[in-house]
């Protein structure tokens, strides 16, 4: 009996059941057996790694938090961190009800139904995206969950609109990509399609098309966001300090030494709050990078066995060399977007999500690339733009109205999502959910 | 030989920068290389043998010790095949001279 209970709360553990899911995948690809095991093992070790990430990340991210509390009169608004991995590795992390499970499950079953749907539809793509095979699946896993349901009925549904999603989303993109690519052979995966596709459509209206970015000679000074733990680092300095200097205007020195920093140094304190969090970013990010590692490569194994000939849906950088300029202008826009709309959320005491150079990049970046496919110069302005601003409203309203139930409570707190493709359906999800009073 | 794969975040395009080359190795039967793909952040200091990134990283990647190879279309096979080949068979012939 022993062994029989020892097995069933180890299929409940999601690092075991990814580790399965891994181990399954180089099996399919007949790897050599020490190959097999050390990517199962290094695809388990993923999940403890990115807990332990998480860990550092909230611990630092709570102070700086504190001090916006104290730094914002009552009545104020509320701040939080926007960044898709650390949510769903916290709630995973946590597995609260199983929901970590239940993630994992989605991962896989979501991906079979994928492959599935592209195999006898029209849509003939696969996505690729490891990260963000994760990150939807765990997005529509957290959503059915906080609806109540049981295990099986959270992966069942999960898994339903994650594979509609997987393979719907590159399709609606394609246009666009034929545009931006010069070719077909290549499609985007990514969770940013549906404010990229915003872009776009803004950029049809705005500009023209002949009066690309890509024209002109434009200076690399801004590549030094390419590296994250500079960029990273950086902007939550500034932002740490804006905090700090808040609450010292409210509660003065003293009281930030006492109450926030338990006696230590405020500067000091904050510096060292600021650079613990990009540690945690970072130490996320390698957890992340074990856990995908060997699953992506299985994933696209199978996929390619069973759908010859169909599009690879890939990452956003992908389309950077063919519009690098657009690129910067995504960064700057998108900067400005976030900024401006960081106010109007606050002026409407909404929750503000603090500014992320993750968005800014990869998804202002990639809006205002879509935005010049349609639009030029002033289409890439305006697609970067948006993805800051209509982002940042996006964001706040499902943190704001807590769409994906209450994250805080499974594990993490002062976080929240940032891709439109999961935020968006899980809105109309929850939208439909209400009116029938779920 | 050791051969990284870059990008800003260490899991996207450098994963599949990984896939390409693995693949281009199958066809061609070439074996023993193992490709990782890293982070730009906190590759540095990290041994290996030959670097394959982004031309936008060039920048990044200036004082680096190791070779690096820059794949200015990273979808497009035929670039990154022609390049990533050349610089492991030059890497080899300077061991080779070397001993």
């Amino acid at each position: 009996m022993e062994i029989f209970n020892i097995i069933v709360e180890l299929i409940q553990l999601p690092a075991v059941i990814l580790g399965l899911i891994a181990l399954i995948g180089l099996l399919i690809q007949k790897k050599p057996a020490s190959e097999v095991i050390v990517g199962t093992i290094k695809t388990m070790l993923g999940l403890l790694i990115m807990s332990v990430g998480i860990g550092a990340l909230i611990g630092a991210l709570s102070p700086i938090q504190a001090m916006f509390e104290a730094g914002i009169p009552a009545g104020g608004f509320k701040t939080f961190v926007t960044f898709d991995e650390a949510v769903v590795g916290a709630v995973q992390g946590a597995n609260l009800q199983s929901i970590g499970a239940a993630i994992a499950w989605t991962m896989l079953f979501g991906y079979v139904l994928h492959i599935l749907l592209a195999r006898i539809t029209k849509f003939k793509y696969i996505y690729l995206t490891g990260h963000m095979i994760w990150i939807h699946a765990g997005a529509f896993a957290i959503l059915f969950h906080s609806f109540g349901l049981s295990l099986f009925w959270t992966v069942f549904l999960a898994s339903i609109v994650d594979g509609i999603y997987m393979t719907l989303s590159p399709a609606l993109a394609q246009p666009i990509m034929r545009k931006i690519t010069g070719n077909d052979n290549i499609a985007f995966g990514h969770g940013q399609t549906l404010l990229n596709m915003v872009g776009a459509w803004v950029g049809k209206l705005v500009g023209d098309p002949s009066d690309s970015t890509e024209d002109r000679e434009m200076s690399d000074k801004l590549t030094f966001f390419r590296d994250m733990a500079i960029s990273i680092s950086l902007i939550m300095i500034v932002v740490a300090f804006i905090g700090v200097i808040l609450a010292i205007i409210q509660i003065g020195i003293p009281g930030v030494e006492e109450n926030i920093s338990g006696g230590q140094n405020w500067f000091v304190f904050t510096l060292l709050q600021a650079l613990g969090f990009t540690a945690g970013v970072l130490v996320l990010l390698q957890g992340v990078r074990m856990l995908i590692a060997e699953i992506v490569p299985a994933f696209k194994g199978v996929a390619e066995k069973l759908i010859p000939g169909a599009k690879p849906a890939l990452d956003c950088p992908v389309i950077y060399p063919f519009a690098p300029n657009a690129l910067i202008i995504g960064l700057i826009s998108g900067t400005i977007g976030q900024a401006l709309g960081m106010v109007a959320l606050a002026l409407i005491g909404w929750p503000v999500p603090l500014p992320s150079m993750i968005a800014a990049f990869f998804a202002s970046g990639s809006g205002a690339i879509f935005g010049n496919a349609t639009g030029g110069r002033r289409g890439a302005w305006a697609g970067g733009f948006l993805w800051g601003f209509l982002g940042w409203f996006i964001i706040s309203f499902a943190y704001k109205f807590q769409v994906f139930g209450d994250l805080a409570a499974m594990g993490a707190e002062n976080l929240g999502f940032t891709v439109p493709d999961a935020i968006v359906p899980g809105i109309l999800i929850w939208l439909v959910a209400k009116l029938f009073g779920v | 030989m050791k051969i990284a794969t870059l990008c800003g975040m260490g899991f996207g395009t450098s994963m599949l920068l990984k896939l390409t080359i693995e693949d281009i190795f199958k066809e061609q039967s070439i074996s023993g290389h193992q490709v990782i793909p890293w982070d730009l952040g906190s590759f540095k200091g990290q041994k290996v043998d030959l670097v394959v990134a982004p031309t936008d990283m060039k920048s990044h990647l200036k004082s680096s010790e190791t070779p690096v190879v820059y794949i200015k279309n990273l979808v497009d096979k035929e670039e990154i095949s022609e390049k990533v080949l050349a610089a492991i068979q030059d890497i080899e012939n300077k061991r080779k001279g070397g001993e």
